[in-house]
């Protein structure tokens, strides 16, 4: 986060300012609050959040200013020169708590059945900066449990802690304002507009902000504790914008999917549809290699494929063609394309992929394959189009086909096909080889956003059944077709697309990355 | 070249003659390996003796430790700080409340609460340690007693050990693996008759004690196989590290409740008896008469037990009463960042330590500000005790191993952890 950065030795237009007893220097512009997080001092709050407006409703984040009269939110106010602040005198901390009182005065006791709990900001503030028994024994004003504000939210009002976080994603994020709160005092709720619905694009980031189990996701929702989940970074599949995201999986299974911070991408916030990207992993998979319809072991299966595709292009190297996808990794395209060039000798390399879908000038782009930009710069200028593709299919044209993305055109007039594939899909019954392939959140590898950058995939989870990634199954067939090629890992290959495409030579691997449990992950709340 | 017929011929099966026998008064044999153990009944715990005989002397030992290892130090890493009492109670399992006591106090001292821990509670801690003390010394020297043929001495230690542990089941619910004590306290009060129930109990089993010490302490046969085996002296005691009532029998005058007090040791009137000779026979004395000053404090600490808590009131180290984590949302949060999130303690090291049924008892804790430790080493004392036995055993009889293994008392869960 940007609060961790050191702050910089003489930069521009500074104030010098105390806080703590500690002298400081910081830019101008720059928040009370924000001041503190850069120089490691702790501040808690509830409704400000880094990449949101801050209205200062919550009170958590009150520090003494001296001459001051009253104790100051720190989120609102701007440093200045001279200025005196206290964060961690008996007053401030009183107060903070006397606020965090009346927060909790109202709240249900449902941390055992809140989806929110484990990684609740309210837990968290309350054991970090209160921890002191509850003062009142008096019954709590009920609201409704179970509001179903929109296509993927359930709402409930009781746990709402009244931080406008929500309401501000909408109207700031996806320009739209969808919600509003309603009544005042300890009736006060969250509730739609008027007329209107929670549906709009990014409506889930209002679960990601909201700092109690106010807001749900539908979809994640009673499936998983959340401190049981491993994150582990990655990049969202769904289009061409390539949104940093996180991957929550428990014992192999992906639960959901979260915004991770990037500025230069996605910022805090990633779409509605995005989020849903993790479903395809866990559908339909084929699960082990086919010959003929029948599942066989991957030796059989790479000695038929290599068997078939070296008759294919004995007979007639013109008719064989290779159909790469879009929505493959970096290593992936390179390894088949050196597979068709080299191995299969043919220059026959379609591009496919996902059909163009709806965009805005937010996050989402039309293009919905997250590798458009990097096939394009592997496969080069000869590299032909779906189009293409469906027309040499139906005019008989191709006659040969190594398949490793989306059917396009006709398959029943083909003498051969291969075909590597994550799904039981159509081409899966007409191949007569089918090899299972690993999808992206299995596997180590890159995508290339629509920006040209180069964003990493960390393997989430063990590939499902047998398959395994697409590189890995370019470089057998090549061994299998007599090539000796020496690819152990994708890094390698990764190194060698750096060095052959030019505008990638100064993309970089990055570290490993293990997979974080939350629970130990000091509550993120 | 000899006819080889000529050779067979001369050779001599044993000694046909005695004018024939060296001047040693040994019948000279061949050296020959013997493993005693690691499943052997004399091995109490599970270790291995590789030894050298020659006859019934033993020549050389190597002793092998390891057969009961758990992981104890890496589980611990993966457990919140509250997870680890269970695996404590099995380090030394036959004075499990002196392991968790241990434990907790290393655990206070860094999340600097020691001092801050109810009164009550810590005379409860010195309750329940210096019970188990007994336990441990009852079932050591019961052990020991039986394996040297006396049997009757067996029944009236384990007999005086079951109404000790009867008890402590009625305190914590479970006759071995207690997980009593909490950090910040103990888990709950005593029961109601405890005090009365001890009193009575103590007077019994002072009088197995001295049954026991009739029946042995001037047994001609028992003092024939205790007496001048296993030498270790006050300098060996010292170099080797041995601690608790093997290294007091050197005349080592160290206890850890007297010389560095903790809880409330310094407040009652005991001594700490010492050996003379180092051998097998003062670590038998010794350990009896501990038994008899545990009582002292034992009876010392009921007198004086105050009232109030028992567990610090603390909402981020102990976990608030149920009626409050049930009907406030204030306590229900606690005890959900207690259990799922673990206590937070902050970063640092500390090397605790106490005095454990044999000997000093370390916990030397890394914890890197999350609710689990990031390293928890023990000391266990009978480790330290246990690796003199390579020294002490050659020269003895095979038959006084199991005596003065016994007299070491190695516990197998502590030493291998």
């Amino acid at each position: 986060m940007a609060g961790d950065m050191p702050v910089p030795a003489g930069a521009r237009a500074n104030v010098k300012m105390v806080i703590d007893g500690q002298a400081y220097e910081f830019p101008a512009g720059l928040t009370i609050l924000e001041a503190c997080q850069r120089v490691g001092i702790k501040v808690p709050f509830f409704c400000w959040h880094p990449g949101l407006s801050a209205p200062a409703v919550c009170r958590q984040c009150l520090v003494e200013i001296k001459g001051f009269p009253k104790p100051i939110p720190s989120c609102y106010t701007a440093v200045a020169d001279k200025m005196e602040v206290i964060t961690n005198s008996e007053r401030v901390l009183d107060v903070r708590r006397q606020m965090l009182e009346f927060t909790l005065l109202n709240h249900p006791i449902d941390c055992p059945i809140c989806d929110k709990a484990g990684e609740c900001m309210l837990q968290k503030h309350y054991f970090d900066w209160d921890a002191r028994a509850a003062r009142n024994d008096g019954s709590k004003v009920g609201k409704a449990k179970v509001v179903d504000v929109g296509r993927h939210i359930v709402l409930d009002q009781e746990r709402c802690i009244l931080c406008t976080r929500c309401i501000r994603v909408c109207n700031e994020v996806a320009r739209q304002q969808d919600l509003v709160m309603a009544f005042r005092g300890d009736r006060q709720l969250l509730t739609t507009a008027p007329g209107r619905r929670l549906d709009n694009p990014y409506s889930l980031n209002t679960v990601d902000v909201c700092p109690v189990g106010a807001l749900t996701a539908k979809d994640f929702r009673f499936s998983m504790r959340a401190w049981e989940l491993w994150a582990t970074p990655s990049v969202c599949p769904g289009c061409a914008t390539g949104c940093n995201i996180e991957i929550q999986a428990a014992r192999n299974v992906v639960r959901r999917l979260i915004p991770r911070l990037n500025p230069a991408v996605n910022k805090y916030w990633m779409c509605d549809d995005g989020r849903r990207t993790y479903k395809p992993l866990h559908e339909n998979r084929l699960a082990a290699p086919m010959i003929a319809g029948a599942a066989t072991s991957w030796g059989a299966a790479l000695t038929e494929a290599a068997r078939l595709l070296d008759q294919a292009r004995d007979k007639s190297p013109a008719t064989l063609g290779v159909v790469l996808s879009a929505q493959m990794t970096n290593e992936d395209l390179f390894a088949f394309s050196r597979l068709a060039t080299e191995c299969l000798r043919t220059d026959r390399v379609y591009l496919v992929g996902a059909p163009d879908g709806w965009c805005d000038d937010i996050l989402v782009s039309a293009d919905k394959n997250p590798n458009t930009t990097g096939a394009k710069l592997i496969g080069g200028p000869t590299l032909r189009t779906a189009a293409d593709l469906k027309r040499d299919l139906e005019g008989g044209v191709v006659t040969a086909l190594l398949l490793v993305g989306e059917a396009v055109g006709p398959l029943d007039s083909l003498q051969t096909l291969v075909a590597v594939t994550a799904h039981q899909d159509p081409p899966v019954a007409a191949a007569q080889v089918a090899l299972p392939l690993a999808m992206w959140a299995e596997v180590d590898g890159s995508f290339t956003n629509r920006q040209g950058k180069v964003q990493r995939l960390y393997a989430a989870l063990a590939p499902a059944g047998q398959s395994r990634p697409g590189w890995e199954t370019a470089v057998r067939l090549a061994r299998a077709l007599g090539a000796a090629w020496t690819y152990g890992e994708a890094k390698q290959v990764f190194g060698e697309v750096c060095a052959k495409v030019t505008l990638m030579s100064r993309a970089d691997w990055g570290k490993p990355e293990m997979p974080v449990q939350l629970r130990f992950a000091n509550s993120r709340g | 070249m000899d006819d080889p017929s000529q050779t067979a011929r001369r050779v001599v099966i044993g000694f046909g003659d005695a004018a024939n026998l060296p001047e040693d008064d040994d019948l000279p044999t061949e050296s020959m390996p013997l493993n005693m153990g690691p499943s052997h009944p004399a091995m109490h715990g599970t270790v291995r003796m590789v030894l050298e005989v020659e006859g019934e002397k033993i020549r050389s030992a190597d002793v092998q430790v390891g057969y009961l290892h758990r992981c104890f130090e890496k589980e611990a890493e993966n457990a919140t700080w509250t997870q680890i009492f269970p695996y404590t109670d099995r380090l030394n399992y036959v004075s499990p409340m002196l392991n968790n006591v241990g434990y907790a106090l290393a655990v206070e001292k860094l999340l600097d609460i020691d001092k801050k821990i109810p009164e009550r509670a810590q005379f409860i801690r010195v309750i329940v340690g210096e019970i188990s003390r007994i336990t441990d010394h009852l079932t050591c020297l019961a052990a020991s007693a039986m394996e040297l043929a006396a049997f009757t001495v067996f029944f009236y230690l384990m007999k005086a050990r079951e109404w000790l542990w009867e008890l402590l089941e009625e305190l914590s619910g479970a006759r071995l693996t207690h997980s009593y004590v909490r950090i910040g306290g103990v888990v709950a009060d005593l029961t109601d008759d405890f005090c009365p129930k001890l009193r009575d109990i103590l007077r019994r089993c002072r009088a197995s004690i001295d049954d026991v010490n009739k029946m042995l302490t001037s047994n001609r046969i028992f003092r024939d196989r205790m007496d001048g085996i296993g030498i270790i002296t006050r300098d060996d005691a010292l170099a080797w590290g041995l601690t608790g009532p093997v290294g007091r029998s050197t005349g080592l005058d160290y206890d850890v409740r007297k010389d560095h007090p903790y809880l409330v040791y310094d407040r009652f009137d005991f001594d700490v008896p010492v050996g003379s000779k180092g051998d097998n026979f003062d670590r038998y004395a010794v350990r009896l008469e501990e038994m008899r000053q545990s009582m002292r404090i034992l009876e010392q600490a009921i007198d004086l037990l105050p009232a109030g808590p028992v567990l610090i009131d603390d909402a981020r180290v102990a976990l608030p009463p149920k009626r409050e984590v049930y009907n406030t949302i204030e306590s229900m949060i606690a005890h959900f960042k207690l259990i799922m999130d673990g206590i937070v303690v902050p970063p640092g090291e500390i090397y605790s330590f106490t005095e454990g049924g044999n000997g000093e008892l370390g916990f030397y804790i890394v914890s890197n500000g999350t609710g689990q430790p990031w390293k928890c080493r023990v000391r266990p004392p009978c480790f330290a005790n246990l690796a003199v036995l390579n020294k002490l055993l050659p020269g003895l009889f095979i038959a006084d191993l199991v005596p003065t293994f016994g007299m070491i008392n190695m516990i197998g869960g502590e030493c291998d952890r």
